[in-house]
């Protein structure tokens, strides 16, 4: 199935110029009282969610810009986001 | 003291029938046998230069305001500025004099860095369309456009000059990396609609048309 992706600066585009940056998983913890396994679950624990997902891609064939996206995993399609279009 | 050599990565088959020296780079102004279009013509040795900064609304490099819009460009007195994103701009010079690079840490000077190349004439996007699936005829876009996407699998900086029917032309950069590869790629593709290496000359009078 084919992915098309939205970049905020290029548009719409193939989703072969895009890298995958992994799930959304929010701010980085603080490092105060921040312990091994909270790091590890942050770092390594994913949802993978079978459903509508936000993750981050990387438009590396193109303007080389970090944004997020809503993905609905189940059939690889891109969901409309207000985020997405600033 | 020897004078510096610079070099352009493209290597054209064709013969030069003129040639120019000019801040150390020998630049072809026309070769044999050019015929009647479309044509590749090499522009590695004019200026390019990246400006980046975090309010790149509020400049004016070469007294030229950038564009508001990322993806827009816009030609004046020679000078072409490309909006990138919100922080970057990149500018070419396609005059035949050397314009200095303003003082500002902003700039980056990347003419030797990267590969130029020009192609203008009939079918030039029927050539495109064989490398790239950007779309330069979009009707909601006006030219001078930025395109950066890949061309030949090649992450490139791509400007639509004109889409006009009489005058089409784009100009392409790249890494310099990729020169010998993405010339090779062109000619091959363009082949069959009759692309041609072409001199200096022939963008010069298509600049001044536009």
């Amino acid at each position: 199935m084919a992915l098309t992706i939205t970049c905020p600066v290029c548009g719409k585009r193939n989703g072969y110029e895009f890298k995958y940056g992994g799930e959304e998983k929010g701010p980085r913890p603080e490092e105060k009282d921040l312990n091994p396994q909270a790091w590890c679950e942050y770092v390594h624990m994913n949802k993978c969610v079978a459903g509508v997902q936000e993750e981050w891609w990387f438009h590396k064939d193109g303007c080389g810009s970090w944004f997020t996206i809503l993905r609905d995993t189940t059939t690889n399609l891109e969901q409309e986001k207000k985020e997405a279009k600033k | 003291m020897k004078d510096i050599k610079r070099v352009s990565p493209v290597v054209l088959k064709s013969t030069p029938v003129k040639t120019e020296n000019r801040n150390n780079w020998e630049i072809v102004m026309g070769y044999k046998g050019e015929g009647d279009g479309p044509y590749l013509i090499d522009l590695t040795h004019k200026q390019r230069f990246d400006y980046q900064d975090s309010n790149l609304g509020g400049q004016k490099p070469f007294n030229i305001n950038i564009p508001e819009i990322p993806g827009n460009s816009v030609l004046d007195k020679k000078i072409l500025m490309n909006r990138m994103n919100n922080t970057q701009a990149s500018i070419y010079n396609f005059g035949k004099e050397d314009i200095a690079m303003p003082e500002d840490s902003g700039f980056t000077d990347v003419t030797e860095a990267t590969l130029f190349v020009a192609l203008v004439g009939k079918n030039i996007f029927s050539i495109c369309e064989k490398l790239t699936s950007l779309d330069f005829l979009n009707p909601e876009k006006k030219a001078p456009f930025l395109f950066q996407g890949p061309f030949s699998h090649v992450p490139c900086q791509i400007v639509t000059l004109s889409k006009n029917l009489e005058n089409h032309g784009l100009v392409l950069t790249c890494s310099r990396g990729y020169g010998r590869d993405m010339i090779h790629a062109i000619l091959d593709a363009g082949k069959e609609f009759g692309l041609k290496p072409a001199g200096e000359e022939r963008f010069n009078h298509f600049v001044s048309e536009l």
